[in-house]
């Protein structure tokens, strides 16, 4: 492993709960200036985390301490490989573990909340993986190849050859983040039918291990919409900025919807608009 | 090396007859033990020689022809019998016309060429077969050794007066020479009387415990395989019609096209279909689950439905880049998507774990018909860690089924309360089927690499491979969904059992750390004819031109991870354990709470198994239909 390799290495483990936890800032103040509220600070989601791990430790069940670990280490080595820049389908297969583990972790628990919440995220896992393959597959169909290293050695954005691609990935994004309509399993707020869903029997320090790792999980994807505009960084961060915007917008207008319209209308959309894409590149 | 495939082949058969004559439990149980030990050990002596072909001359002075033309008519008239026996037209029909075939062909159509036996070589051992061959008898052993206790347990819970144990070790011990012969001939005729022997041998199986039930799946599976066998001897006929052999090794080294038919190849397809379960023929191994669940861990993972996959992978190079390829690739990935979609409306644990045989065994189908030095040795890596996981996880359920006596996944809700050590074994498996560092996901990952350029194939892949992980998943958290965070009591099993559990899970663990080695070893020295190695590797790191897979360093990140969760649950045991969150009043029973009027309520959650959108009785039929429909473009095209 050379010094450059290690600096990857810490980069990405230091990268992801930093820029995790002030998208999520901006994310809450944002938000908040749509609802016409002021919003907390910027560092607010670093204090919350500072102070769920002061918490006293206070489990269901003491497997839930291993789940919650496992999606953090699973969550934060995905990161890393983006930052060395592996391949594609790798980092996919990774970040799927730490979000199987996630739900092991509700299942582990017996209240109802928990559990249905852990099906609604298999489900939400169900609809938007597929999808994230088919991005993977267009990008390899584009450059030939599954390592991100040949993305940046492409000569023009990605996004004029994939546009629908790009479509179909802020979709995953929009499930992937549990924004509105997809904010099925858990969401911000506990004052849904499930409480808090997924995350209900998390507490205290794992409660906070599941947010950092779901600060790596956001850069990951966000990293991924990076993708395509890999020639020049302003380029990318233009594109990411503008993505993650309209994904607040997209929270903040419309309504929860259930998982039946979001295998439906999810595999539909996306699949069809994936599928015009890929034929358009395999015809070529 | 002829000693040792001697032992591969003959001992499992010496051993199944004296099992069979010696009627105490004792020695029954010595003769499996030992016979067990020797077949692991033989196939390990194994390794250096190969490859190597030859031909015994005489066999305990018989010729090999002598030794094999009896014994094959003698398989067939049983399977007749048994069709006869239980009246069913469809066993009698194949059977009949088998024999006529075979008949003709033996006598007329090679006897009146003069050589008996065109292959060159009777046997043939290169690094696929050597590959099945450590699959079947280390795998298959240790499934035999899980067997005794099982069996003890088993006859007693049904209340038998007399022990019908000889027979079940019997037939046991004589799938696993079958088996060994079956990957190690070169002579098509002995393959086919091989592939008849596992097909009887799996009737007599399923059927062992005699029920109305287990008749009527064994039938089922004997029909179902007979027909495989007749398209297995018509294809055979017309592979000597055009090539004047049966040399296995000369058939697949004829290029495609040259003088070989494609129908003959497709035929062959469609017999190892069949053997291997897949669409429309899936309801023979689904049945198979009412025999004795050693059985179903013989059957799933190291024998029978592995036969399809290895002759398929065998003919491989003889159809490179044939339409009859691609057909196959479509079929494949198929297979894979609707058995993980069925495999998703089952609660059933032994019915969730055949859907998954049948769709691992599409998967690695796609890999065979997608042809590429990639896929092919996706699809190898796929057969070795399928067999040893899977046979781990049908010897959990074996376990739990016998300790809480339901299979159903439901009743195993909290099992880690109950078996702690089995429920975690058995999570450790599903972890296994479908995480990185762990070789079927790698095999996986292969595969979808060499599935990218095939737009079919791999949007299929892609959509059941996200099916796979919600099934096995919802089951891990099933078995882990346990109120209360009690001290690890380990629960009493027999040596032999948690030996078995162990040994395969350990084993799958060290195979997944040493696949770069595995690589090196077996694969680089090319795999199978036409293939170069496509992978380099360096460090541990498998990488090609367009895809890299840490394999090593994730294992060691892998290792590491799991040390520091372990140690937070050690952290995690000191904490303080309160009740699940109800929303109401907790009371000190984990899943009852204070309702209205001061009335306890009792909250139960259930999995979703979204029976209206994966059930099989909605689905079966229309993916049985498509599945038709494709076998017919594969027969069709191939015309």
């Amino acid at each position: 492993m050379t010094t450059n390799q290690g600096m990857l290495i810490l980069a990405g483990l230091v990268a992801g709960p930093l820029l995790g936890g002030l998208i999520a800032g901006l994310d809450r103040i944002l938000t908040a200036r749509f609802q016409s509220r002021i919003g907390p600070p910027l560092f607010q989601p670093f204090y919350d985390v500072i102070k769920l791990f002061g918490k006293e430790k206070v489990v269901v069940n003491v497997w839930q301490a291993f789940c919650a670990n496992a999606y953090l280490t699973a969550a934060s080595i995905s990161v890393v490989l983006f930052f060395l820049r592996s391949d594609l389908l790798l980092i996919l297969f990774i970040q799927a573990v730490g979000a199987v583990f996630l739900v092991v972790g509700a299942f582990s628990s017996t209240s109802p909340y928990s559990q249905a919440g852990a099906h609604r995220e298999l489900l939400q896992i169900l609809c938007y993986e597929p999808l994230l393959i088919f991005v993977i597959v267009g990008i390899y169909l584009q450059t030939g190849s599954f390592k991100i290293e040949s993305v940046y050695a492409w000569n023009h954005p990605l996004l004029l050859k994939l546009p629908f691609m790009f479509v179909v990935l802020s979709f995953v994004l929009t499930i992937k983040l549990r924004k509105s309509p997809f904010d099925l399993s858990t969401s911000h707020h506990a004052h849904q039918e499930l409480v808090k869903g997924l995350l209900t029997d998390y507490s205290g320090s794992f409660l906070a291990l599941t947010e950092i790792a779901h600060w790596y999980e956001t850069v990951l994807v966000l990293g991924f919409c990076s993708l395509f505009w890999a020639t020049n960084p302003a380029g990318a961060i233009l594109l990411v900025g503008l993505t993650y915007f309209l994904e607040i917008w997209i929270d903040n207008v419309s309504a929860r919807m259930n998982w039946r319209w979001m295998i439906g209308y999810g595999w539909a959309m996306g699949m069809s608009l994936s599928l015009v894409n890929l034929v358009w590149l395999y015809a070529r | 090396m002829k000693e040792l495939t001697g032992i591969l082949i003959l001992l499992p058969f010496l051993a199944a007859l004296s099992c069979f004559l010696i009627k105490s439990s004792r020695i029954r149980s010595f003769i499996v033990l030992a016979t067990g030990c020797i077949l692991i050990i033989s196939s390990l002596l194994l390794i250096p020689h190969v490859p190597f072909a030859f031909t015994p001359q005489t066999v305990f002075g018989l010729g090999v022809h002598g030794l094999i033309q009896a014994p094959e008519f003698i398989l067939m008239f049983a399977i007749l019998y048994f069709g006869c026996k239980h009246r069913s037209l469809l066993v009698i029909v194949p059977a009949a016309l088998q024999i006529i075939f075979v008949a003709w062909f033996e006598g007329f159509m090679i006897h009146g060429q003069k050589t008996l036996w065109p292959a060159a070589q009777a046997l043939y051992c290169d690094n696929l077969s050597l590959i099945m061959v450590m699959i079947i008898s280390i795998i298959g052993s240790i499934i035999c050794f899980q067997a005794l206790p099982y069996m003890k347990n088993h006859e007693e819970h049904l209340h038998l007066s007399i022990t019908r144990q000889p027979r079940f070790f019997f037939v046991m011990l004589f799938f696993l020479g079958a088996m060994n012969g079956l990957v190690l001939s070169n002579d098509m005729i002995v393959i086919h009387f091989f592939f008849e022997a596992t097909t009887l041998c799996s009737f007599l199986l399923i059927g062992h415990d005699g029920t109305e039930k287990a008749v009527r799946n064994s039938v089922r599976a004997l029909w179902m395989n007979s027909l495989g066998g007749l398209a297995f001897i018509v294809a055979l006929m017309m592979i000597y019609r055009n090539l004047g052999s049966i040399d296995m090794q000369q058939i697949i080294r004829t290029p495609p096209g040259a003088g070989l038919s494609f129908l003959a190849l497709a035929l062959l397809c469609l017999a190892s279909f069949t053997k291997s379960a897949q669409f429309p023929m899936q309801s023979w191994l689904i049945g198979a689950m009412v025999a004795p669940t050693p059985v179903s861990a013989l059957l799933h993972s190291s024998t029978m439905v592995k036969v399809g996959v290895y002759l398929v992978l065998r003919l491989a190079p003889a159809m490179q880049g044939s339409f009859l390829s691609q057909c196959i690739a479509l079929f494949g990935a198929f297979t894979f998507l609707s058995a993980a979609a069925l495999a998703v409306g089952q609660s059933n644990g032994k019915k969730v774990l055949a859907y998954s045989t049948i769709s691992n065994l599409g998967l690695i189908f796609a890999c065979a018909g997608l042809n590429t030095p990639e896929s092919i040795t996706a699809a190898i890596l796929l057969i070795i860690f399928h067999a040893v996981t899977k046979a781990l996880l049908f010897l959990c359920v074996g376990t739990i089924e016998q300790h809480i006596e339901s299979r159903d996944i439901e009743d195993m809700r909290g099992l880690y309360a109950k078996m702690p050590l089995t429920a975690l074994i058995t999570v450790m498996g599903v972890v296994m089927m479908i995480m990185p560092p762990f070789g079927l996901l790698l095999g996986k990952w292969m595969a979808m690499e060499a599935a990218a350029r095939n737009i079919f194939v791999i949007v299929l892949t892609a959509i059941g491979s996200a099916l796979t992980a919600m099934y096995w998943a919802r089951w891990a958290g099933t078995l882990m969904s346990d109120p209360f965070a009690g001290k690890f009591k380990l629960e009493k099993q027999p040596v032999v059992t948690w030996a078995a559990l162990l040994s395969l899970c350990a084993g799958a663990g060290i195979l997944s750390i040493s696949v770069p080695w595995l690589y090196a070893g077996l694969f680089t020295p090319s795999m199978s004819l036409n293939y170069v190695p496509p992978y380099s590797l360096n460090n541990g790191i498998l990488e090609n031109t367009y895809g890299v897979f840490a394999a090593l360093p994730l294992c060691l990140i892998a290792v590491l991870g799991f040390l520091q969760s372990i140690w937070a649950v050690r952290g995690a045991t000191k904490a303080r354990v309160c009740s699940p969150y109800l929303s109401g009043i907790q009371t000190a029973e984990p899943r009852v709470f204070v309702g209205p009027m001061h009335q306890l309520v009792k909250a139960e959650a259930g999995n979703y198994y979204l029976s209206n959108i994966f059930g099989e009785r909605k689905l079966t039929i229309w993916i049985n239909l498509a599945a038709g429909v494709l076998l017919t473009l594969i027969v069709g095209g191939a015309l």
